[in-house]
């Protein structure tokens, strides 16, 4: 006699109903009835576990809303300090600027009532020019002189409302009329379209030597005289009949960033030279 | 099959009436019903057991015990322990029937007692009462297996053919 599977899996389930059927004849010692206390055993893990499940999902799915909050409130926050950062960023130039300001307005050439204070808002130096920016539009006439609290920065090429072409003392168009502080030497400094600025019909006996200062002289009519404008930085003899003498500008081009510029000056109000 | 339908209740009225007052306090250890379970096997006949064991118990159940089903349980649980050992055993004699009788008596006590477990009703059954239930149950069987092996309808035939001749 064989026993197939099948019929023993029958078997098993009968038994199990009937041990089902035995359960809902029976007391549980609470007074209800067996079965129900058992399928209430069943029920109550598995409602537990389904709340639990339910309110994980509940807090997953709050976490990751608030997740989200806080990402999106994460990106907003870096950004607003991006912005105060630029912001601190332009207040600390503007301070710069403003104490630049404050020494154009020191003694020898001080802010003058014509005088316009603009903003340097590009610079090429191996091009030798420089755009600044006034606060309110004007026209600056051409040649008009722009000094910075150090010296000389050049003269004023092109002018478009608020925006002002200059062209520097290195570029190699300019020319400076200088001389020394007390007036004994004489001579044009030109630029080279380099840093340096080569200072031309200095006389061999000339007593210039490496740090002395030449200012502006008045002579080429375009800026006033006893403007700082270059610093000699190499004096040698040659056989031509003039020194060969290097100078860089005394005004700090490269990290300027504010001009005067002197529209209210003109060589016939200002007189001799300094 | 009524005949053998009516036998299995005429079998469990007298189980129920071995347990009625007066009657020697053992007269309800003897499983009469374990001869049906036994039987089958034993005899070669290929039917339906465990759901007859079933129906078995059942009655069982209705009859005897407090709460319908585990008999069940026990009875087929008993049918197919009997059925798988038949396979093993060879023996068809007298005293098969006795050790199947008393090895379903066993199954029958120990899968009503892991049955009744679940539900908080579980009496023990003493050692005393197992042995002497299978012993009983044991004679019980094999005094119907003497009963078949003796083949009575065919010594009757014999018999009332003598006694024309």
């Amino acid at each position: 006699m064989t026993t197939s599977r099948a019929t023993l899996r029958r078997t098993l389930l009968l038994w199990i109903m009937l041990e089902l059927v035995a359960a809902l004849q029976v007391r549980s010692p609470a007074g209800g009835v067996l079965l129900v206390s058992w399928l209430r055993a069943v029920a109550i893990p598995l409602e537990r576990t389904a709340q639990y499940l339910g309110n994980l999902a509940i807090d997953l799915g709050l976490g990751a809303h608030n997740l989200q909050r806080v990402i999106a409130d994460n990106r907003k926050m870096r950004l607003e300090l991006e912005i105060l950062r630029a912001r601190e960023l332009l207040l600390g130039e503007d301070l710069a600027a403003l104490r630049e300001a404050r020494g154009l307005a020191g003694p020898g050439f001080g802010l003058e009532a014509g005088s316009v204070v603009a903003r340097c808002t590009y610079r090429d130096l191996s091009a030798g020019t420089m755009e600044v920016r006034t606060a309110e539009p004007l026209t600056v006439p051409r040649d008009t002189p722009a000094v910075t609290a150090d010296g000389l920065v050049g003269r004023v090429v092109r002018s478009e409302r608020r925006r002002h072409w200059l062209q520097l003392v290195t570029n190699a168009a300019a020319a400076v009329a200088v001389q020394t502080e007390d007036g004994r030497v004489r001579a044009l400094a030109m630029g080279a379209g380099t840093e340096e600025l080569r200072v031309a019909y200095v006389p061999r006996q000339a007593q210039l030597v490496r740090g002395t200062q030449l200012y502006t002289s008045g002579a080429d009519g375009v800026y006033p005289p006893g403007i700082p404008a270059v610093t000699v930085v190499r004096v040698r003899e040659s056989e031509a009949a003039f020194l060969e003498v290097g100078a860089v500008p005394t005004a700090r081009l490269g990290v300027t960033r504010v001009v005067l510029l002197l529209p209210a000056w003109s060589p016939v109000d200002s007189g001799d030279s300094k | 099959m009524t005949w053998l339908i009516a036998l299995s209740v005429l079998t469990l009225v007298v189980q129920r009436v071995l347990g009625m007052p007066g009657l020697p306090s053992w007269s309800p250890e003897i499983l009469l019903p374990a001869v049906w379970i036994v039987a089958p096997p034993l005899l070669h006949r290929e039917r339906h057991w465990p759901y007859h064991a079933l129906l078995l118990g059942l009655g069982w159940d209705l009859l005897m015990e407090p709460v319908v089903g585990p008999g069940g349980i026990s009875w087929t649980a008993a049918a197919l322990a009997v059925a798988a050992l038949a396979g093993l055993v060879a023996h068809r004699s007298t005293w098969a029937w006795a050790g199947f009788g008393a090895a379903a008596v066993l199954v029958v006590v120990t899968v009503r007692g892991i049955a009744y477990l679940p539900l908080g009703l579980t009496t023990a059954p003493s050692l005393a009462h197992v042995v002497r239930s299978a012993v009983l149950t044991a004679l019980w069987c094999g005094l119907v297996g003497w009963l078949i092996a003796l083949d009575l309808p065919t010594r009757w035939q014999r018999y009332k053919a003598r006694r024309l001749h």
